[in-house]
């Protein structure tokens, strides 16, 4: 599903005149395969979320090379990237990153407005899978009127309703307590197990990085061990 | 995304801020308004004007005012000239009058005046379509036909001079002669002078027809239309050309004509005859000719007030590109959040591009109507504001402001261009939002 090779990103920092760059990836390869759960971690600042952002096309590799369900995405146009990131891939972030403005469900139908779905088609989908993440009643509620745990659920029910088959994820319970953690983690591997899934979960949490079925470790910027978990 | 959604999107987001979309679309309306009313000024005056010229006079008529090259001075038309004129294709027409040289007493009942007379040539003013209100053309030499004023030229014999005029010199009501003068016979009172002895003649004419009203109201028509035979017969009385009562210096030549006109059959004529006249040295003047120069004219000016009223809508753009400016600041970490999950670039465009263009839209809408309101205003008001402050009466159906079709378009297509290129930059910032940044909420 994803296969990355030779990576490395150095981030330039300061003015003009001045400049000096950090080098956070270095020489990073990896594969991910079709239906797994890989969980990233590693110290904070190690990279992690540098690595998760080149794949996901939000920065751009100093070097080296990223296939995504063999899309060679390293020399993908912005456009190119945003049409993948639309139908190939599902995003769940730390803070939920939803539409403040919209309602619950109008967050979950974005996805299917972006790509051009007829409003009928959108409806049945979107409700369908508020149902799915148990959000049916608060379908009308604004992200502002819902807990963390229910946020959290609606972002993770917009990254799924185009059906993805890869989903990212930057400490997805970075923002929740323990019981929700848990419930979260349910549906994760609910997902992963009755559609398929593929799953790359960064995380801090060792309960969490216990649902991989593999987990990479990241030590300054290189890859330490890419192991089976227990 | 699709249109309709695309569409949906962008008024959603211009509600939420109804008070800054509502100031941008005014001034966008306002500039639109601007350009269309200013310019509407040049389209009325103009129509006013070609209006008044071609109701003025016959479309179909071209003066010549006589032969040569203008840097050699004119020199007066012959007979000759006329029937080489009147062999010309498409000519309905050749009238020509000579201006009696002086200027003659009549009296009728009681009643005296002095008004110019003319001589005409019958036939051809009835083809050039002259028209009568009442009786008909002379057929004898004696008989004349009168101006629809010329009872206006008279007074009664026996009244003091200082009492029959009002203070606009015009004759008091109880002094006008009254009654018809159809079918009455005047006598015509000529003078000619020998050695300074003044001589005088009377020639008794009989009124045949009166000429219909000008088309102007303010024009007065007193004079009197004689036959040539009569002009010939005063002629040979006074011993002068045009029964001027002197010799006067180069007036020997008795063959010339005064005032000639051709009548061409139809308007698309005219250009032609015109044409062929310029080139044997006839000095024409035709109101197709004025025209043409009335509305180069006429058009330069409204291009001038078009680009006047365009830097209107320039500053007005001032205003969306702001709007814009603030509208993609603000939604910077949506934007942001739209573009991780898979938004297209050319979609974030696009929904910007729709909504500055929506404001432009709405503004030249709204822009239009009120142009429409505004010129229908100052039509009905500055006609009354001028009388009342200048107290000078305007004439009739005067138009100081005419939007035809042609300016909305240019007005309309003008707001439009200027006020998408205006969203074009915001729009293009939009895309350019990095979605890192905006999702940690930096921008
Ligand atoms: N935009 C940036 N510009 C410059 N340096 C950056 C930028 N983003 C990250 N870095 C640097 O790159 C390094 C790795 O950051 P990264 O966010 O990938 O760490 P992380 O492993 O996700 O940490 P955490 O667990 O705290 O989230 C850090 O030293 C950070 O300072
Ligand atoms: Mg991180």
């Amino acid at each position: 599903m994803i296969q990355v090779n030779g990576l490395s990103h150095d981030f330039v920092l300061g003015k003009k005149n001045q400049r000096t760059t950090l080098s956070v990836l270095k020489d990073i390869s990896l594969q991910v395969d079709k239906g797994e759960i890989v969980t990233v971690v590693g110290k904070s600042g190690s990279g992690k979320s540098t690595l998760l952002n080149l794949i996901s096309g939000f920065i751009r590799p100093t070097k080296g090379d990223i296939w995504i369900d063999g899309n060679h995405v390293s020399d993908f146009s912005e456009a190119a990237f945003a049409d993948l990131r639309l139908n190939k891939m599902g995003f769940i972030f730390q803070n939920f990153q939803l539409l403040p403005a919209m309602t619950a469900f109008q967050n979950v139908e974005l996805p299917l407005t972006l790509s051009g779905m007829s409003a009928k088609n959108r409806r049945q989908l979107a409700g369908e899978m508020m149902e799915k993440v148990g959000l049916k009643a608060y379908q009308e509620h604004y992200p502002s009127e819902l807990s963390g745990g229910q946020q959290q659920r609606v972002s993770i029910a917009r990254a799924m309703v185009l059906n993805p088959p890869l989903i990212m994820a930057d400490e997805p319970t970075g923002s929740l307590d323990s019981d929700t953690e848990a419930e979260l983690l349910a549906l994760i591997r609910q997902l992963n197990k009755e559609i398929g899934i593929t799953f790359m979960i960064i995380t801090h949490d060792e309960e969490v990085a216990r649902i991989g079925d593999r987990t990479i470790i990241i030590k300054d910027g290189s890859l330490v061990e890419a192991g089976a978990s227990v | 995304m699709k249109r309709k959604d695309q569409l949906q999107f962008v008024i959603q987001n211009l509600k939420k801020h109804k008070i800054r979309t509502l100031m941008t679309v005014i001034a966008t309306a306002m500039g639109c308004a601007f350009l269309i009313v200013l310019a509407s000024v040049g389209f009325g005056l103009q129509q006013t004007v070609v209006e008044d010229t071609l109701e003025q006079q016959a479309v179909t008529e071209i003066d010549i005012h006589g032969k040569g090259k203008p840097e050699e001075g004119f020199q007066p038309l012959t007979m000759e000239h006329v029937q080489n004129i009147e062999e010309i294709d498409g000519v309905k027409a050749v009238t020509r009058r000579n201006h009696l040289g002086q200027v003659p007493v009549f009296l009728v009942d009681q009643h005296e005046g002095q008004t110019g007379a003319v001589s005409a040539h019958f036939p051809s003013e009835i083809a050039s379509g002259m028209e009568l209100a009442e009786g008909e053309f002379p057929e004898e030499p004696n008989e004349v036909l009168i101006g629809p004023h010329f009872s206006q030229a008279l007074i009664p014999t026996d009244a003091n001079e200082q009492e029959v005029y009002d203070e606009q010199g015009m004759v008091k009501e109880e002094y006008q002669y009254e009654g018809s003068l159809l079918g009455k016979t005047i006598d015509m009172k000529v003078t000619k002078q020998i050695d300074g002895e003044e001589e005088t003649t009377t020639i008794p004419v009989e009124v045949t027809g009166i000429l219909q009203e000008p088309t102007r109201e303010w024009m007065q028509d007193r004079k009197v239309y004689m036959t040539t035979d009569l002009l010939d017969e005063i002629a040979a009385f006074t011993g002068t050309p045009k029964g001027s009562p002197v010799i006067g210096e180069g007036m020997e030549a008795d063959d010339t004509i005064s005032e000639v006109k051709v009548y061409a059959q139809n308007l698309q004529a005219v250009e032609g005859i015109t044409e062929q006249l310029d080139e044997k040295n006839y000095a024409t003047y035709s109101v197709v000719s004025e025209m043409n120069q009335i509305n180069v004219l006429f058009t330069i000016a409204k291009a001038g007030l078009i680009l006047i009223g365009t830097i209107a809508i320039v500053i007005a753009s001032i205003g969306i590109y702001n709007t814009m400016t603030m509208a993609v600041t603000e939604r910077a970490p949506d934007i942001g959040i739209m573009k991780a999950i898979g938004a297209n670039p050319k979609t974030i465009k696009r929904v910007f591009l729709l909504e500055s263009s929506l404001i432009g839209i709405a503004g030249a809408v709204i822009g239009t109507v009120t142009a429409y309101i505004v010129s229908f205003g100052v039509n009905l008001g500055l006609p009354a504001i001028i009388e009342a402050s200048f107290g000078e009466e305007l004439p009739e159906g005067l138009q100081f402001s005419a939007i035809p079709p042609m300016l909305i378009f240019i007005a309309v297509g003008i707001c439009l261009i200027v006020t998408i290129l205006s969203g074009v930059r915001p729009a293009k910032r939009a895309t350019q939002i990095d979605v890192l940044k905006a999702m940690r909420r930096e921008i």
